[in-house]
């Protein structure tokens, strides 16, 4: 059996999106108003986020061997049941698991905040840690793309979640397992939750470039 | 070959390499699966055969098939034990083709792994793999060697100096660039240009990923810093994917045209990647045919880099600040950290006077009690991956500088080398080997001379042994050693003396520890400041300094207009400009509100830290606490939730105004004795917990502040709750309401498992649910009582459940 070829980042560069970070905590353009304070406030906050935020992460391809309505076969006879998920990698020959991780600390510091009574401030750095993580996952994809533009392919714009639609949720241990992510200090729960908590597993396709 | 000879060869022609040789196989008949070493070892006569062309066709230089001969490589096909063996025997066969009639270079190329400090694949490892395959291309024969398609600097690092530390042949290194200049690990021409050949590298460029057409730009940026040739090889254009083929379409005549452009923009060594033939070669031949090596005059320059970013300094550039703050002397937060294996100061450290205007940090480690050189490599490591500016290294012991200097991907200077015998000796050479640049520190073995003059012999004595290592002036930084006037009041004078001498008779860039100067006495920034000043008056190019001290920073940036260094004033002009437009404006306070009005809107803007004070003002004035509770703070709470429900507040206005609110209770709720409704001895009981299996409890303890600030009386159980523990401890606390939070799908059914045991045992309770997963349906189904979708409409939810709404 080919052992998958997994790669293997120990620091992303995330620069996550102030304004997702907004919409995360219920942020709306032209209604929510916020003051100079509110704003010196989160501006503070996302900063020491960050500093907070180790972002890790993970990578390998794997050929589609088969797909059919509600199955996706990879190497090595690795099945993802899902309708949905086929669909989506109907033009792909590959797919790329992914994970990506913010780390321990940050939660902490949510944990920590919430029981001191910042939970503002707890909330905020919360919406910094899942952002941090989301934008790990957008950093990787660009890379993969880069790499693999100078074969002619692309990956596919949007990536998919165990959770997501009709991917069951036990499709994070199989990826887990794949990707050896305790290598990059997450650990799996029997009820397939990723810790730290602000961890994410996901799944893009490899497609021929037509531009 | 030797770095002479192969100099020589390329001041005299355009050197010629070799286009590719995957496509060529493949055109031949390789396997699509087959491992290329292993199947040229067994059909040695087809890469004979392309090579042949390539000479023919004109090439000076052919590369050893070997593009994937390192052991990582090698273990995809399970050949990883036959590294020797098959290096050596490719390195021969391509010697046979070439015979006496062009060289032969053992080719380099990625791992595939990801390289510390930005992978996980450790440093030295990597070169250990590098080591290896350049052991057997020598035995093979090979004249140079040439590392290409490099993604990574650091890599690239790895695999120069496994060469360095093997033998002395000529080392060519070519990354790949993408259409936008920068590698796939955001690395820049000039970067990677000023990186490697301060490493020793013999030749810097570019290879595959684009065509010719986008790699001139990267050849643009290069050239005016070059000091070695540029090289190039690019793809016969742009990839096409076709019937599970990648195809070139630019023909050899096209592909050739572009040679002359390369050549006229200070390319020396021309090549072709994927996709290119023979034929290509052949029309670059002729293209270049009675062309001749631009002459190299690079830009004299002073540069440090990281992997990511070039700082220039010196002469005409902005006097340049090195941040002080990376040093635990002084530093008890730091200093414990550092000693706990903690980081996370250092990081705060870095970012803050990065922000701050520092271009270089200096990083120091040094106090008892810590591995400073096990802390060293890790700060060094961390800070390459979170900051893009250059690293200063500064340390007194050597090892400690030469374990840093390794790891480091990029151009670093050391902080310091000075006269001393063992010091000198021991470190020269390693900062020669990773192409750091150094402070000069102007003191011997016998201390530290007082006299400007004294200064001045020790420097000319450094920069004659240091050029003996291949050290030019620009790669030295003279640092004018600040003494304290606090005890020699003619200590800053010797000081700018050194920096004026350096400047007007060296030719060295100057450095200055600003702090020292003003040591022992008030007021130090005063002194820093202005001795700032006088110091770039002198000609300093760099200052070591708290980039967090605005006065500095001021004076710093009015320096750079006054000596002309900022052009145009334009860095001035942004500075306070924008510090105009930013700085706060003055809130005013509405002198005709009322103290309780002013408590109002304390809890409207979350203001917990003057709301106690307030309401501590409207007691004193002779208002009852009831009244501040009725008619203030619960209308602004109420008035909060219902800005709330307009969005007009986001969650954290909500959550302030709750914290606020909170603070304003617990302070209120001794005074109101005898309200046992206040005090909550009758108010409704709820337990909270986040079920079995789950984690996340970030929302439930929203709900619960919430719920607190509403006059419940709340017990949170925390996460990953057994049902039995839910109904047990419900029971026991009489509650009104059991509120279950839970994040995913696998989890959320545990929530139908506490409603069915809390049923079974006939609880009088009701319970309400929520969740990112969970909805009203779902709610119904489990029968629970209600569901809500935040933390707000819980707190109806549980009004309306307790009949309070």
């Amino acid at each position: 059996m080919k052992e998958p070829d997994v790669k293997y980042f120990e620091h992303i560069p995330v620069a996550p999106d102030r304004n997702l970070i907004l919409t995360r905590l219920g942020y709306r353009k032209g209604t929510t108003a916020l003051s100079e304070k509110d704003n010196i406030f989160i501006e503070a906050a996302v900063k020491r986020a960050l500093l907070l935020c180790n972002a890790k992460g993970a990578f390998c391809r794997s050929s589609i061997n088969e797909r059919s309505a509600g199955r996706v076969v990879l190497e090595n006879g690795i099945e993802l049941l899902s309708e949905k998920l086929s669909l989506f990698l109907q033009q792909s020959s590959e797919a790329v698991l992914m994970s990506s991780t913010v780390g321990r600390e940050i939660s902490d510091k949510v944990a920590e905040a919430m029981k001191n009574g910042d939970a503002a401030l707890g909330l905020i750095f919360d919406a910094v840690a899942s952002q941090s993580a989301d934008a790990a996952l957008d950093w990787m994809m660009k890379f993969i793309d880069k790499i693999i533009k100078t074969k002619g392919k692309v990956l596919t714009k949007r990536r998919f979640s165990p959770g997501y639609g009709d991917l069951d949720l036990f499709h994070q241990k199989v990826i887990y397992d794949i990707l050896d992510l305790k290598r990059i200090g997450i650990s799996v729960t029997e009820k397939f939750m990723l810790e730290p908590e602000k961890s994410v597993i996901a799944i893009a396709g490899i497609e021929v470039s037509h531009e | 070959m030797n770095k002479d000879t192969f100099r020589q060869m390329t001041q005299g022609k355009i050197v010629l390499l070799d286009g590719a040789t995957g496509t060529e196989l493949h055109k031949r008949g390789i396997p699509k699966e087959a491992c290329p070493e292993q199947w040229v070892l067994e059909h040695p006569h087809v890469l004979k055969e392309i090579q042949s062309e390539y000479i023919e066709a004109g090439s000076d230089i052919v590369l050893a098939c070997t593009f994937g001969g390192n052991r990582i490589k090698l273990k995809e096909f399970g050949l990883q034990d036959r590294v020797l063996e098959f290096n050596r025997a490719l390195a021969g066969i391509s010697k046979e083709a070439a015979g006496a009639r062009c060289l032969v270079a053992g080719d380099l190329a990625p791992t595939g792994k990801f390289v510390e400090p930005f992978g996980d694949a450790g440093f030295n490892e990597i070169v250990d793999v590098y080591k290896e395959q350049v052991q057997g291309l020598l035995a093979g024969g090979v004249d140079l060697f040439v590392i290409e398609t490099m993604i990574d600097l650091q890599e690239t690092r790895a695999a120069v100096l496994a060469i360095k530390e093997t033998c002395d042949l000529p080392v060519i290194a070519s990354m790949t660039f993408d259409t936008g200049a920068k590698t796939l690990t955001d690395s820049d021409p000039v970067t990677v240009l000023i990186t490697l050949q301060s490493l020793g590298v013999d030749a810097v460029g570019a290879n595959c990923s684009t065509g010719p057409k986008d790699m001139l730009k990267v050849v643009e940026l290069m050239a005016p810093y070059a000091k070695v040739p540029i090289m190039v090889k690019p793809n016969a254009g742009l990839p096409r994917l076709v019937d599970g083929h990648t195809v070139f379409d630019m023909g050899p005549e096209e592909f050739g045209k572009y040679a002359v452009d390369f050549v006229a923009r200070g390319v020396g060594v021309i090549g072709g990647c994927c996709g290119t033939t023979p034929q290509h070669i052949k029309s670059v031949n002729e293209n270049i045919a009675g062309l001749k090596p631009a002459g190299r005059e690079p830009n004299p320059y002073r540069a440090l880099t990281s992997s990511r970013r070039t700082v220039f300094f010196g002469d005409t550039y902005p006097v340049t600040v090195v941040g002080e703050r990376i040093n635990p002397t002084g530093k008890k937060k730091l200093s414990e950290e550092l000693k706990n294996g903690k980081l996370t100061e250092v990081r705060r450290l870095a970012a803050e006077q990065v922000e701050n205007g520092a271009e270089i940090l200096d990083v120091n480690v040094g106090m008892p009690g810590i591995d400073e050189k096990k802390t060293m490599v890790e700060v060094v490591k961390l800070l390459s991956n979170v900051v893009e500016c250059p690293l200063c290294l500064d340390s007194s012991s050597p090892d400690v500088l030469a374990a840093a200097l390794r790891i480091y991907p990029g151009r670093a200077l050391i902080n310091s080398i000075s006269a001393e015998k063992a010091k000198i000796q021991r470190m020269l050479p390693i900062a020669r080997k990773y192409g750091a640049m150094f402070i000069l520190l102007p003191l011997s073995d016998e201390g530290v001379p007082e006299q400007a003059r004294e200064r001045y012999e020790i420097i000319e004595n450094v920069i004659s042994e240091a050029k003996k290592h291949g050290f030019e002036n620009s790669d030295i930084v003279v640092d004018g050693l600040v003494m304290s006037v606090s005890s020699n009041q003619s200590a800053a004078e010797e000081t700018l003396k050194v920096i004026r001498w350096c400047a007007e008779k060296v030719g060295c860039a100057t450095i200055a520890g600003l702090s020292n100067v003003s040591f022992g006495l008030p007021r130090r920034d005063y002194l820093n400041s202005a001795f700032l000043a006088m110091g770039v008056g002198c000609g300093l190019s760099m200052a070591i300094a708290n980039p967090s001290s605005e006065m500095i920073m001021d004076i710093k940036a009015a320096c750079d207009v006054l000596t002309a260094r900022d052009k145009n004033s334009l860095a001035y002009i942004k500075r306070y400009s924008e510090e105009n437009a930013e700085r706060p404006k003055k809130v005013e306070q509405d002198s005709n509100l009322q103290t309780v009005d002013r408590i109002k809107l304390s809890i409207l803007e979350g203001d917990r830290e003057n709301v106690v004070g307030l309401i501590e003002e409207a007691l004193a004035e002779g208002v009852k606490s009831g009244v501040i509770i009725d008619d203030y703070l619960i209308p602004a709470i109420t008035r909060v939730g219902h800005l709330y429900e307009e969005r007009k507040y986001f969650l954290p206005q909500l959550i302030q105004s709750a914290e606020a609110m909170k603070t304003a209770f617990n302070y209120l709720a001794p005074l109101l004795a005898g309200d046992r409704e206040r005090n909550g001895k009758n108010s409704p009981v709820v337990v909270l917990a986040t079920v079995k299996g789950d984690i996340h409890d970030i929302g439930k303890n929203i709900v619960g502040l919430m719920l607190r600030n509403n006059g419940f009386t709340v017990h949170d159980l925390g996460k990953n709750v057994s049902a039995e523990k839910i109904i047990g401890e419900s029971r026991e606390l009489q509650a009104r309401i059991i509120g279950l939070s839970a994040l995913l799908t696998t989890t959320m059914v545990e929530m139908k498992t506490v409603v069915e045991l809390g049923r079974s045992e006939g609880l009088d309770v009701k319970y309400m649910v929520g969740g990112a997963v969970v909805n009203e349906s779902f709610a119904r189904e489990i029968r629970a009582d209600g569901y809500a979708k935040d933390a707000y409409e819980a707190v109806r939810l549980a009004k309306r459940l307790t009949g309070l709404e």
